[in-house]
């Protein structure tokens, strides 16, 4: 499957990327862990293992002063965002705290560890990683809206979360849908109106 | 209504992941309670996440000699990438252990969720006092849960190190007024207090340094303070 995405920035260019710009392409990231997600593309992780490595690298170099630890700090962090793409929700916060929170958590327990001469992990008790970022008011109700629907559409074959997600949660069109998952447009349309008619079921139809 | 919270420096270094478990829990726990502060972790981590992957944010270890640079491993990402990608198993959610609840004088609490998965210890009593210490092994820095039960009330004393007070369940008061569920109460060794309880309380407690009871006759319960801490 061709990979949608071009441009891959390269080792070379993240070495000297001080003289770059500041800005972070947060949409970029985003994509690349909905592709992670939805089709474990190894190229769109190389895109954020380039992006967050060598930072990552020297956060943990100047917490632990190792470069040992450093390196199994960015290890175990790339490893979990390979890992744990398809938790993370754009809707309650950028890439880049997601990614942040994880390493901090990686850091926190290898750091313990070390010092207390424990395994036991705390830090995604104290940092629970699944916790709505988004924290107002009005976006709560909302976000249990969503934990529901999340649950029903889990219960649909592969195929068609695969669609429901990609239209619904990443608001792709069908068009994109369709070149995204590299299926022909009418697929997408089918799988999608199938999706949506047991979704109806089992919400319940309220109201209307 | 919550009166008392972690100052400004605290959040960010909960933030930062640099506090230790004792204290990183307490605020945890804390802003479970305070959606105020909840935001304000958000907000802050929002915020440090951001500067910390800023292209710019490697000017700060950018050093001018060249040998500190190259401490810096060479690591193979191409390498590491295979490594990592050729696993194919997704991790799920991490689970929260089950409700956990534990007894004082026959009063049963449920524990905040980021104590449920932590070692606890017997619980001993001395009078109106019961505690049990959290086994978090950060030496000289001790962690319990104390019970106080009705009537009940620690001496005046003061402290040679830090004492985090966090209400859990009840209310009790000192000098500085009444305190409800969720307070953090942060106190050094600048302070005296006399914690005093009408119905009970049940407080998660961090300190670095034993009690020390100033006042005449009470000076004789010294052990209280190294049973508080």
């Amino acid at each position: 499957m061709p990979p949608v995405h071009s441009g891959l920035p390269s080792r070379q260019t993240a070495a000297t990327s001080s003289s770059m710009t500041n800005e972070i392409d947060h949409p970029q990231l985003c994509q690349w862990l909905k592709s992670i997600a939805l089709e474990r593309d190894k190229q769109a992780f190389t895109g954020v293992f380039k992006f967050f490595a060598p930072k990552i690298q020297r956060i943990a170099q100047s917490k632990l002063s190792s470069e040992a630890l450093a390196a199994e700090v960015l290890q175990d962090t790339m490893s979990k965002v390979w890992r744990k793409a398809h938790l993370f929700d754009d809707s309650k916060g950028a890439a880049t705290t997601w990614v942040y929170t994880i390493m901090r958590n990686v850091t926190f327990d290898l750091l313990r560890k070390i010092k207390a001469n424990k395994e036991d992990t705390l830090s995604d008790d104290i940092w629970p990683l699944t916790q709505a970022l988004n924290t107002e008011d009005e976006a709560f109700s909302d976000h249990i809206e969503n934990r529901n629907l999340q649950g029903v559409i889990d219960t649909l074959p592969e195929n068609q979360q695969q669609v429901v997600k990609g239209f619904y949660f990443m608001e792709m069109s069908q068009e994109q849908l369709a070149l995204h998952l590299n299926l022909p447009l009418g697929t997408v349309k089918s799988r999608l109106r199938l999706a949506l008619g047991k979704l109806k079921l089992k919400l319940g139809e309220h109201d209307d | 209504m919550i009166k008392h919270h972690p100052k400004f420096e605290l959040l960010q270094s909960f933030v930062e992941g640099d506090l230790p478990a004792s204290l990183a829990a307490g605020i945890a726990i804390h802003a479970d309670m305070c959606s105020l502060c909840q935001r304000q972790i958000n907000q802050l981590t929002e915020q440090v996440a951001e500067a910390s992957f800023e292209q710019n944010f490697l000017h700060k270890f950018v050093v001018d000699n060249d040998e500190d640079l190259a401490e810096i491993a060479e690591l193979d990402f191409d390498e590491i990438i295979e490594k990592i990608t050729a696993n194919d198993e997704l991790e799920s959610k991490h689970e929260l252990r089950d409700e956990r609840a534990i007894d004082f004088k026959g009063m049963q609490y449920v524990l905040p969720k980021t104590l449920r998965n932590m070692a606890l210890g017997k619980t001993a009593q001395i009078g109106k006092l019961s505690r049990a210490r959290v086994l978090l092994d950060e030496g000289e820095i001790h962690t319990n849960l104390l019970h106080i039960g009705p009537g009940g009330a620690i001496p005046q004393h003061t402290h040679k190190g830090f004492e985090l007070t966090l209400l859990l369940a009840g209310t009790f008061a000192d000098e500085q007024g009444e305190y409800v569920e969720g307070d953090f109460i942060m106190l050094d060794k600048r302070h005296q207090h006399q914690p005093a309880t009408e119905h009970g309380c049940l407080c998660y407690t961090v300190a670095n340094d034993a009690l020390h009871f100033t006042q005449g006759i009470n000076k004789l319960l010294n052990p209280i303070g190294s049973f508080i801490y």
